[in-house]
């Protein structure tokens, strides 16, 4: 078994950006440079709250990671400087260099504010070469926003992933059709996208260390030991990921949400606003031309505890505010409680799919018409 | 309390007052079935507060073989028990309640010890009088319920719709259903003149458990009313349902009067090839068909596109076909409901326009029965 030719004809950059918001931070407060940062809230202020959201590399050597507790990071790494989260300024920058991809190509695939897929197969310069692309495109976001990135280069995600993981900061690495057995059989077994804490003791176990044992296994093997990740495992390691860079990816959900300082206090102010978001998600849903079958509702306490709970319908909701209103009104009385503060509304509509049709409705409850 | 009965007898009793009892009440006791043992025979009792059943099993038939030794009263799990009185060995059983509500239930050499409740605890049963009621075959009220049940809306956001609306006026007996999106009403003239008069609506839900209990005997039932309760009367049985509270919208304006177009099939004919063409639509998020009518060339196609699966077309066999050309989407869902409630008869099918709601009605009789569907605008 190998991959079609048609799909390793394909170039795809994985571009991914160095310590994205660590180096936003660095790049607008210069007096961070050569220190260790984290960007988090600073549990020092906040009683202990709050979770890393990235670090710079200086602290990463400390053993800071993303997704660690504050107060742990700080334990770590005490003389580093903490930085609150700024998402409104990392979005203008991610749509800043998203603007560069979009010179190159339209075929972009996000996968978040620092992480994107582009296929170059063609592009709009006309070049032959992707590394070409790849280095103008690093080139260009450096000039305009002094920010490096690193990219892989390959004919499926999968391996432009990890090509860009492998020569991370500032590096472009390619791995040719040519070149890509090679490489995965060298690959630990840890580096295949999805082999994770559970799977790689599972793997050792099985004697599995790197892509050349997992190329030796048999598909019914993988398939028996893994379920539908050994399907999929045994054609990455055999070079195949068909996948294509959605770059037309429908939206999966279409919410509004507010939060309020004073927080609302009284269930009229409650109703007011909701009745406020439902209308504001059903113009959105409408002019998307999208319904949905659940509707989520978001809430936030006075404690800064956050609920969210769903409803979902067995046919799609109709489009209309009042319909929504209704259904987040439901929900919310069943999860308030009396005497409480709210800080945060919102109401998401999701399991969004293209709205082709629409069911009409006998006018029931306006007798006018 | 002691008594013995026979069995089969007493199961299917069970059977029909089990069907109000809901495992998972937040009311204890009501997970339980209420047996009160007197001179006149057995008084079974199920309730989920919204409904309620009660059978008396007669000590004077002579086929149920039931003794009463002492009467009294007990309320019993109805789960434990129903499973216990079924698979017990032997033709008769024995009910025995001692100290404490100790429930002994013995049937050859097999005894199981339960443990029952007060039957003083036991929710009693409204009062429901006599003042205002109807008789009607069984057959008749099944067919009804069955005919008009269908439109009930299954969403609680709008409480009103999921019940059908029943009035007498005149002696016209009228029901009808709604769910905003199809509408179902039938009509029926009292056999025997009535003064009485009503505006009540029924939970769907109570109308499908009492017309599971209608046995085909069509023996007669008798509804009669309080202010917010119906109590159907069937033999020895009563069924209690409560009532929704608020005004129903006025449902007669919404059925239209002229057609521009009418076209005549078989119904299972044309339900035949509605279920085809919907085999596709169902696994698709587009649970849409297309009809399309000819009239000047008297023919009727039905399409239907799923564009992750694939799609289906048919030319139909029109009985009568006359008006303008139309093209028109539906669900096939509600399409399918409506046709089977017409069973085996000859349909109108009578359209307006494209966006506007289209009626079938039986061609033998067209103005006691008629369904109403709202159609499907597409992008």
């Amino acid at each position: 078994m190998q991959p079609a030719a048609k799909f390793t004809q394909r170039k795809i950059i994985h571009v991914d950006m160095d310590a994205f918001y660590a180096s936003i931070e660095e790049r607008d407060h210069p007096e961070f440079k050569g220190h260790p940062l984290i960007v988090a809230q600073d549990p020092r202020k906040t009683g202990g709250r709050g979770v890393v959201t990235t670090a710079n590399y200086i602290a990463r050597q400390t053993g800071v990671h993303s997704a660690m507790n504050a107060n742990e990071a700080l334990k770590l790494c005490p003389n580093a400087i903490f930085k609150t989260p700024d998402f409104p300024r990392y979005r203008e920058v991610s749509d800043q260099i998203h603007a560069i991809f979009h010179e190159y190509t339209d075929k972009i695939e996000t996968v978040a504010f620092d992480e994107a897929y582009l296929d170059v197969t063609e592009n709009k310069h006309h070049l032959h070469s992707a590394v070409q692309v790849a280095h103008a495109i690093q080139a260009e976001i450096f000039d305009q926003t002094h920010l490096t990135c690193s990219t892989g280069i390959s004919y499926s995600k999968f391996l432009a992933k990890e090509a860009s993981d492998f020569r991370k900061p500032v590096g472009v690495c390619v791995i040719l059709p040519e070149d890509a057995h090679d490489f995965l059989m060298a690959l630990p077994i840890e580096r295949f996208r999805g082999v994770g804490k559970k799977t790689v003791p599972k793997m050792h176990e099985l004697g599995i260390l790197n892509g050349a044992d997992l190329y030796e296994r048999s598909q019914l093997a993988l398939i028996h030991d893994f379920g539908k990740f050994g399907y999929i495992l045994y054609q990455r390691v055999r070079g195949i990921d068909e996948r294509p860079v959605e770059y037309q990816r429908e939206r999966k959900s279409i919410g509004k949400e507010r939060t309020y300082g004073p927080p609302l206090t009284t269930t009229g102010e409650v109703e007011s606003q909701l009745e406020r978001l439902a209308e504001m998600v059903a113009t959105t849903v409408k002019q998307k031309q999208r319904h949905g079958k659940t509707l989520v509702l978001k809430l936030r306490d006075s404690e800064f505890n956050t609920i969210t709970k769903r409803v979902t319908q067995p046919d799609f909701i109709p489009n209309d505010a009042t319909t929504y209103y209704e259904m987040a009104l439901e929900i919310y009385q069943s999860v308030a409680t009396s005497d409480e503060q709210v800080r945060l509304l919102g109401i998401t509509l999701t399991g969004l799919a293209p709205q082709t049709f629409e069911e009409l409705k006998l006018p029931l409850f306006d007798p006018d018409r | 309390m002691k008594f013995s009965i026979n069995r089969a007898a007493f199961i299917k009793e069970l059977n029909n007052v089990s069907r109000a009892i809901s495992s998972k009440t937040t009311i204890p006791i009501l997970t339980g079935i209420k047996i009160v043992a007197s001179d006149a025979g057995l008084l079974l009792t199920g309730s989920n507060a919204d409904i309620s059943i009660e059978s008396l099993i007669r000590a004077d038939d002579p086929d149920i073989g039931l003794t009463i030794d002492e009467p009294g009263a007990i309320v019993l799990t109805a789960r434990f028990f129903s499973e216990i009185v079924k698979r017990l060995p032997e033709q008769t059983m024995t009910v025995t309640v001692k100290d404490a509500f100790q429930t002994e239930i013995t049937s050859g050499s097999a005894a199981f010890n339960i443990n029952g409740q007060d039957a003083n605890n036991y929710p009693h049963l409204p009062e429901v009088d006599a003042a205002d009621s109807v008789v009607l075959s069984g057959a008749v009220f099944k067919e009804l319920i069955s005919q008009t049940v269908i439109a009930v809306s299954n969403q609680e956001s709008r409480p009103i719709l999921t019940g059908v609306h029943f009035v007498l006026a005149d002696n016209q007996f009228l029901a009808v259903a709604t769910d905003s999106h199809r509408l179902s009403q039938r009509q029926i003239e009292l056999p025997t003149p009535s003064s009485a008069a009503f505006d009540v609506i029924i939970p769907g839900k109570s109308l499908t458990e009492l017309s599971r209990m209608i046995g085909d005997d069509d023996s007669d039932v008798k509804m009669q009313f309080s202010e917010n309760q119906v109590l159907f009367l069937l033999g020895d049985t009563s069924f209690y349902s409560r009532l929704l509270e608020g005004n129903y919208p006025d449902t007669s304006r919404l059925i239209p009067k002229d057609a521009s177009t009418t076209v005549e099939f078989e119904a299972p004919e044309l339900l035949a090839a509605v279920e085809r063409a919907s085999l596709l639509s169902h696994e698709s998020r587009n649970n849409v068909v297309k009809l399309t009518l000819t009239p000047a060339d008297n023919q009727v196609t039905i399409f239907s596109n799923s564009p992750d699966v694939g799609n289906v077309e048919e030319a139909l066999d029109p009985k009568e076909i006359t008006g303008d050309d139309l093209e028109i989407s539906f669900n096939p869902d509600y399409m399918k409901d409506a046709l089977r409630s017409f069973g085996q008869t000859t349909i109108r099918v009578a359209f307006t326009s494209a966006l506007r709601p289209f009626t079938l009605v039986p061609t033998e009789d067209t103005s006691n029965f008629i369904q109403l569907i709202t159609p499907v605008r597409t992008f």
